[in-house]
């Protein structure tokens, strides 16, 4: 095991998608952003789809409406490809809808989980065991599985259809999600746990 | 310090790390993190890439979230012991208990199985909030489209028949 835990840094060393310490950093960032607005809460993600709290939608809304934008400006100008994950229709659906059936029971995401046991949440903990023999479990099974992932596709983009107004497609995009972001209304779970004097 | 940033500024400082990670600035790829998890369950379970044309496949860009996935646990330690000083040993979310029962077993067990869920499906769907809703969105590709209107949805659903129905209170 050590030694796949020293081959995992040398393939990101030799990868050619930033030095270990860049990746490092970027996660750093990531999980500091997830814990610092909260993001990571069962109260935030499964609160959000059982109507309890908007913070989820309102802030991923934001996010995709922006980088969206800046994304669009980074690739025309050469500083950034874009990497489109391909539909494989029958994958994409039944793995969706076992994704969003563990979602709002565990009520966080694969990275947000991390984030929730460096809090001491052991469900979450328990939640990454579960998620360890998910992922093992699928990879036993993937040879069988493969088989039914399909169909694919490819690896389209909603601004593939529009080609000659790109630019303005994703301006429609980015606006709309931004005021239905600014427009949701505020709902806030306050977490009594939360406000506890220490 | 604040102890909660609003959803505005969580949203622009996330933009910003996303435009680090996805230009050539940075890692010149899009953040994602399941391909990590599954990753990571190979190296705890042994399932070497000689072996398994799964582990072969997710390799490089597993070992990419892998890494990341590290970074991600010590910000979030680094924020909850520093910042927002919540840490604190716990077993059952507030709202667990509100609508759901206050069984320590039950929630663990709950946990367990969905958190099996959560990364069995991302690696059938071929990605997770991040990879597909947050990455996925923010290049308009249609598979990260089609997949947050499903897993949201399905999400909605199930929360209506696995939790109870709201309290009604007065103060809220």
């Amino acid at each position: 095991m050590i030694d796949r835990v020293t081959n995992m840094f040398n393939i990101v060393a030799n990868g050619g998608h930033g030095s270990v310490w860049t990746v490092l950093f970027i996660g750093f960032l990531f999980g500091a952003i997830i814990m610092y607005s909260r993001l990571d809460k069962f109260e935030k993600m499964a609160g959000f789809m059982i109507f309890e709290d908007t913070l989820v939608p309102r802030m991923a809304m934001t996010t995709v409406a922006l980088s969206s934008l800046g994304f669009y400006f980074l690739v025309q100008n050469g500083y950034a490809t874009f990497a489109i994950k391909p539909i494989l229709l029958g994958g994409l659906i039944t793995g969706a809808i076992i994704f969003g059936i563990g979602l709002v029971i565990l009520g966080k995401c694969p990275s947000a989980f991390f984030v929730s046991v460096s809090e001491g949440r052991v469900d979450a903990f328990v939640g990454v065991l579960g998620g360890m023999l998910g992922g093992a479990v699928f990879t036993l099974l993937y040879p069988w599985i493969k088989e039914f992932m399909g169909p694919n596709l490819g690896n389209l983009q909603v601004t593939q259809f529009f080609t000659e107004h790109s630019l303005l497609v994703v301006l429609i995009f980015s606006t709309i999600l931004l005021v239905t972001a600014y427009f949701l209304p505020t709902l806030e779970y306050k977490d009594p746990a939360d406000f506890k004097e220490k | 310090m604040p102890k909660q940033i609003p959803w505005w500024i969580g949203g622009i400082s996330m933009s910003l790390l996303f435009f680090f990670s996805f230009s050539t600035f940075g890692a010149d790829r899009p953040i994602g993190a399941s391909t990590g998890m599954a990753y990571l369950s190979t190296l705890l379970f042994g399932l070497n890439a000689d072996s398994y044309i799964y582990t072969a496949e997710i390799e490089k860009s597993g070992a990419w979230e892998g890494v990341m996935l590290i970074g991600v646990f010590f910000g979030g330690l680094f924020m909850s012991i520093f910042v927002t000083k919540s840490f604190h040993i716990s077993y059952i979310p507030t709202l667990w208990k509100e609508r759901k029962n206050s069984s320590i077993k039950s929630r663990m067990i709950w946990s367990f199985i969905a958190g099996f869920l959560l990364v069995f499906g991302a690696r059938l769907a071929g990605g997770c909030n991040a990879g597909h809703i947050l990455s996925g969105g923010s290049q308009l590709a249609i598979s990260g489209i089609i997949f947050a209107i499903i897993a949201l949805g399905t999400g909605v659903i199930t929360g209506r028949f696995f939790y109870k129905k709201k309290v009604c209170k007065n103060d809220r």
